[in-house]
């Protein structure tokens, strides 16, 4: 058993490693649900999945440091699709126990500026899945 | 009488038991509601039980070890109907005191990669019922 | 799973930082630079089937009487978030502390300040130790 504490999950934005500017990150695999209940179901409603899905929460730390997140995540790419890899499990590669998950995500949101006064600067977006998650253990 | 404090209700999921990585269950059974009011109801509304449904509420702790959470909850279950035992009463086996309560749920929710910088790694989902639930007491 | 193997487990970490004297318990005499590790707290039922308790361990290192010059370069040196004398890192170079818990983490060092020890006043750092067995 190894249930784990959020340390180092790494977080890769077409091809770059933001992991430095993320606090959290949260990948969600959903699937619709179809009603198929009919007279033999007893009384109680059936149901099997529909189509499937998924969105991606990340709040991030701005930066517009050199090769920094602000320089990767930028206002052009919005509305645009783009590969985001997740790597579990606080792992830098990947592994049965440090998985990785590729997706295709629409950007859409961004906040280049962001914060009040005396706080760090952040900002918290949720892209959403467009197509198949992708995972790999090796 | 024996109100109990939860310590350690027993979950299981397609066969195994993955109760050291729950944190919570829930598992509620639900009725519509069919109003059968007519001008012999005395002024008040009537009504009857229409289809049951149900939904199990569980809080997971992220797990990709063998037999983790994560290895036997996988992605590719999404949108999937998988069987769901509950052993009530902080039960390992059902009795009387200790019900167990079997259904098939759909896997409609899946977060593989979640949790805050500094946090232990947790996941929440709320599965529907499809078709009935069985309780047993032996 | 025991305390004491967490608590082994940690002290063993420690004694990865050279020149640093790792006690599991409270020495009758303290010769700094010195780290105690004491259990604070633990929360007990974090999952079903005892599958999850969660333990609050305190690591105070001495670094030397208070007015000591050296005692305050000490203490920045063990209060690095990373180094060969970094605490933190120190601590967390084996988060399972061989088998011991599922993980660990160093939250924070919330203390700085003077302890008596023997009729002597030291300059002690407090490291705030979470460890999920």
């Amino acid at each position: 058993m190894a249930k784990y504490v959020v340390t180092g999950n790494n977080v890769d934005i077409g091809g770059t490693d933001v992991s430095a500017s993320v606090a959290r990150a949260e990948l969600t695999i959903t699937s619709t649900e179809v009603d198929v209940t009919d007279f033999a179901s007893d009384g109680f409603t059936e149901v099997v999945g529909g189509l499937k899905s998924g969105s991606l929460s990340l709040d991030f730390h701005t930066d517009f440091g050199a090769g920094a997140l602000n320089t990767v995540l930028t206002e052009d790419l919005v509305g645009t699709l783009v590969t985001i890899t997740l790597i579990a499990g606080n792992g830098s590669t990947v592994s049965a126990t440090t998985p990785s998950y590729a997706g295709s995500y629409l950007i859409n949101s961004l906040s280049p500026v962001s914060g009040a006064v005396g706080d760090l600067s952040t900002f918290s977006v949720t892209f959403p899945l467009s197509g198949s998650i992708t995972k790999a253990t090796s | 009488m024996a109100k109990y404090v939860v310590t350690g209700n027993k979950v299981s999921i397609a066969g195994t038991d993955v109760s050291a990585g729950v944190a919570r269950a829930e598992l509620t059974i639900t009725s519509t509601e069919v109003d059968v009011t007519d001008f012999a109801s005395g002024g008040f509304t009537e009504v009857v039980g229409g289809l049951k449904s149900g939904s199990l509420s569980l809080d997971f702790h992220s797990d990709f070890a063998t037999d983790g959470i994560n290895d036997v909850l996988t992605e590719d279950l999404v949108g999937t109907l998988v069987q769901i035992v509950l052993i009530a009463g902080n039960g390992t086996a059902p009795t009387d005191a200790t019900p167990s309560y079997t259904a098939n749920f759909l896997v409609n929710s899946l977060s593989p990669v979640s949790g805050a910088v500094g946090d232990l790694s947790t996941f929440s989902v709320t599965f529907p019922m499809s078709g009935s639930v069985a309780k047993a007491v032996a | 799973m025991s305390i004491a193997a967490i608590r082994s487990g940690i002290a063993a970490n420690l004694r990865t930082i050279s020149g640093l004297r790792v006690f599991e318990e409270i020495p009758d005499q303290v010769s700094p630079p010195a780290a105690i590790v004491s259990l604070n707290s633990i929360q007990y039922h974090q999952a079903f089937s005892g599958g999850l308790n969660i333990f609050s361990f305190t690591v105070r290192v001495i670094v030397g009487r208070a007015a000591e010059r050296q005692a305050q370069r000490y203490l920045d040196l063990y209060s690095e978030p990373t180094g060969d004398s970094s605490c933190k890192s120190a601590i967390e170079s084996n988060r399972t502390l061989s088998g011991a818990c599922q993980d660990l983490i160093v939250e924070s060092m919330p203390n700085i300040g003077s302890i008596t020890v023997n009729e002597s006043d030291y300059l002690a750092a407090e490291f705030a130790v979470t460890v999920y067995a």
